[in-house]
Order: structure tokens, then C-alpha cells, then sequence
């Protein structure tokens, strides 16, 4: 068979393998996603009107918490239209 | 009543006084200027005033360079002094206090006894609640912490890395700095705590005969047994001819909530009233009998 025949199924079924993981985790992912934006929220509550942890225990941790203020950020920017992004990883359309 | 109890002790014991009070007298007592330094007054006695203001400072210099370490790159921007300021976080007044007895109890072994002249009821109460309800957060937020963990570990192992420049995110407890930082946080205040809870801690409440006094301290031991902290003695200060009838009718109503709590009742002193001629912490009364014998 001619190789580059081969060479091109075996991308074709690499993709398919790389998408079939990614549909599996995509619902992980928001979870995960969702946890560290709670995580956030109730470390920076204040700005919002929740009940917050002493001040300086969110300072603490402050500095490690790059990843999970992006999400915040995110989330908060999406918040309006949350059930179409659950449609969305749940596959209904 | 402090500097008096630790001059008592001071007799025979070495004896270490803090005052965390803002509004410090400690050096006026024993006549001497303390400057926010440990001095030595005798061979056995030490004194030292905390400069809560300064111990605030430190520590949010500390959390600054922690910040300036981790976003390194803005210093070529010239952005990192923005955060200075972080200097103006409110509660951290109550932080500076509780880190400065963990680090009292901690560095100073040395001692026979360690006394802390505390501010007035409300600021106590908040800054000794402090380490219980620090522990419950963080005993939430690692909660969380380990489910985000896990939900990161399920992600990897499933989908690996697509290429080798992804960045893979920390899913291990012991590679998160999150978690590393709650861990040690946790190791620290559950310590403290149990030092405050601990056999070898003892709180003394002062009040004086007058019902104002007498509200208070009753809010001040409820506040106390909610934090499960050991009321040990109850100093009744400024007793005299006039008011001993009241201050027979005081300790009864404390008796009432703090059953077999002792009592040392102490007479206003002449000193004070001389307009400080005299040793202020030479008091004849002995008050530190009952800690004592413990």
C-alpha cells in the first residue's frame, strides 16, 4: 500500500482517537472548571457580597491563584448564558 | 494586673510579659522605655510591647515579595510596585496579633511563664476566635482542593498531553502550591490552637466592680467558652470600702456561668492615686497562687 495512504488514515484515526478523549472529558473539564471557580468565589467573596475567609488567608494564596482567577474571570463574563454552554458540552442541540 | 502577676512570678520563675495592647502602658508600669524591643528589667523578668502596625507591615511585605516572586516578569514594566497596595488590607490588625503569640510561644522557650496583656474584650475575642475560624475555611477550601485535584488527575489520565508544549496542571497534593500553602497554614493554626486549648494556657480575666464590668466580662466568658478556652482565675480589681458590697454581688453573678473558677480580689491602689510615686506592679496583694498551683 502506498505510504503516504497510510500515513494519512493513521493522522485520520489519531484525530479520531484525540476527539473521542476530548468529548470524554469535556464534561470533567467543565466540572473541574466550575470547582475552581467556586474555589475563587469564596476566596475573594467580599468583592461580591459573600461572606469571606479572613482577609489575609486569601492573601496567602493569592499569588498561586493565576489559573482559577482566569476562570472567574471567564465564568463571570459567560454567566449570563450558562445554559447554553451546558447544551453545548452536553451534546444537545 | 498583668505586670503585677508577672513580676510575682518573676520571683521565682523566668518570666516573659507581651503587651498586645495598641494603647501600651507595659513600659509606663515599670517605669522604663520599651521601644517595640524585648528588655530585660531583671535577672528573671523581661518585658516587650508589640507594635501591632509594624507586625502588619511585616507581614504584608512578606506577601508583596510573594507576589513580586511569582509575577517576576512585570518588573521589566516597572508594574511590580503596584503591589504595595495590598498594604491597606483591611482584618490584618488581628493577624499581626495571633501570628505574634504563635511566634512568641514558638521562639521564646526560654521561659517559665509567658504573660499577654490582651486589648479590650472585642479585639480579643476577635483575634482568639481567629484560629478556629481560620481552620474551618481552610478546611473547606482544601475540601475543594482535593476535588479539583481529582477532577484534574481523571483529565490528564484520560486525555494526556496533546503536544509537548501543553502545560499539564499540577494534580498532585504535593506539587500544588494551593495546597502546599493550605496544608501548612492548616499545620500552623491547628498547633496554635491546640496550644491556646492546651493545659498549659491559662486565661485570666480582670474586671472591676461595676455593672458595665460585670456585662462585659459575662460576654467575655461565654465568648471564651464558645472558643473552648480555659478561663483559669478571675482578678476582681479596684475593690474598695465603697464598692466591696457590689464586688461580693459581681463575683456571685460571674459564679453563676463559671462554676469553680477562683477569685482574687484586689484593692485599688494607692500609687495609682498618688499619681504614679511608687512601683505600679508592686502590688501587695499575691494573685498568681492559684495559677501556681496548677
Amino acid at each position: 500500500m502506498n505510504p503516504s495512504i497510510v500515513s494519512f488514515f493513521r493522522h485520520v484515526l489519531s484525530g479520531l482517537h484525540t476527539s473521542h478523549r476530548e468529548k470524554t472529558v469535556a464534561l470533567t473539564i467543565v466540572e473541574m472548571e466550575e470547582l475552581e471557580n467556586i474555589f475563587a468565589l469564596l476566596l475573594l467573596g467580599s468583592f461580591v457580597g459573600f461572606p469571606s475567609p479572613p482577609t489575609f488567608l486569601a492573601v496567602e494564596l493569592l499569588p498561586f491563584m493565576e489559573k482559577e482567577l482566569r476562570v472567574l474571570n471567564r465564568r463571570a463574563g459567560q454567566a449570563n448564558d450558562m445554559l447554553a454552554e451546558m447544551c453545548g458540552t452536553l451534546g444537545i442541540d | 494586673m498583668a505586670a503585677a502577676a508577672a513580676w510575682q512570678f518573676s520571683q521565682k520563675n523566668r518570666v516573659l510579659i507581651v503587651s498586645l495592647d495598641p494603647a501600651h502602658n507595659l513600659g509606663d508600669i515599670f517605669g522604663i522605655t520599651l521601644k517595640n524591643k524585648k528588655k530585660q528589667f531583671t535577672e528573671n523578668l523581661f518585658l516587650e510591647e508589640v507594635n501591632i502596625q509594624k507586625l502588619s507591615r511585616d507581614y504584608l511585605q512578606r506577601e508583596i515579595n510573594v507576589f513580586s516572586d511569582t509575577y517576576k516578569y512585570l518588573q521589566a514594566l516597572n508594574l511590580d510596585n503596584y503591589f504595595s497596595v495590598l498594604k491597606y488590607s483591611p482584618g490584618i490588625e488581628e493577624y499581626a496579633l495571633l501570628t505574634s503569640i504563635e511566634e512568641t510561644i514558638r521562639n521564646e522557650k526560654d521561659f517559665d511563664y509567658i504573660i499577654f496583656d490582651t486589648p479590650p474584650t472585642g479585639l480579643t475575642l476577635r483575634f482568639l476566635a481567629l484560629p478556629r475560624i481560620t481552620i474551618t475555611w481552610i478546611d473547606q477550601l482544601t475540601r475543594i482542593r482535593k476535588q479539583i485535584l481529582k477532577k484534574r488527575y481523571t483529565i490528564y489520565r484520560i486525555r494526556g498531553t496533546l503536544s509537548k508544549e501543553e502545560t499539564v496542571l499540577d494534580y498532585d497534593e504535593e506539587d500544588d502550591n494551593v495546597m502546599k500553602k493550605l496544608r501548612r497554614l492548616s499545620e500552623n493554626y491547628n498547633a496554635l490552637n491546640k496550644t491556646l486549648q492546651g493545659k498549659d494556657c491559662s486565661v485570666v480575666v480582670v474586671f472591676n466592680s461595676d455593672v458595665l464590668s460585670l456585662k462585659e466580662s459575662e460576654r467575655l466568658i461565654e465568648g471564651l467558652h464558645d472558643l473552648n478556652l480555659p478561663v483559669r482565675l478571675f482578678i476582681n480589681n479596684k475593690i474598695t470600702e465603697e464598692n466591696s458590697e457590689l464586688a461580693a454581688e459581681t463575683e456571685k453573678s460571674i459564679s453563676r456561668i463559671a462554676k469553680d473558677i477562683p477569685f482574687e480580689r484586689v484593692s485599688l491602689s494607692k500609687t495609682l492615686l498618688d499619681g504614679g510615686h511608687g512601683s505600679l506592679y508592686n502590688i501587695p496583694e499575691i494573685i498568681i497562687t492559684q495559677l501556681q498551683e496548677r
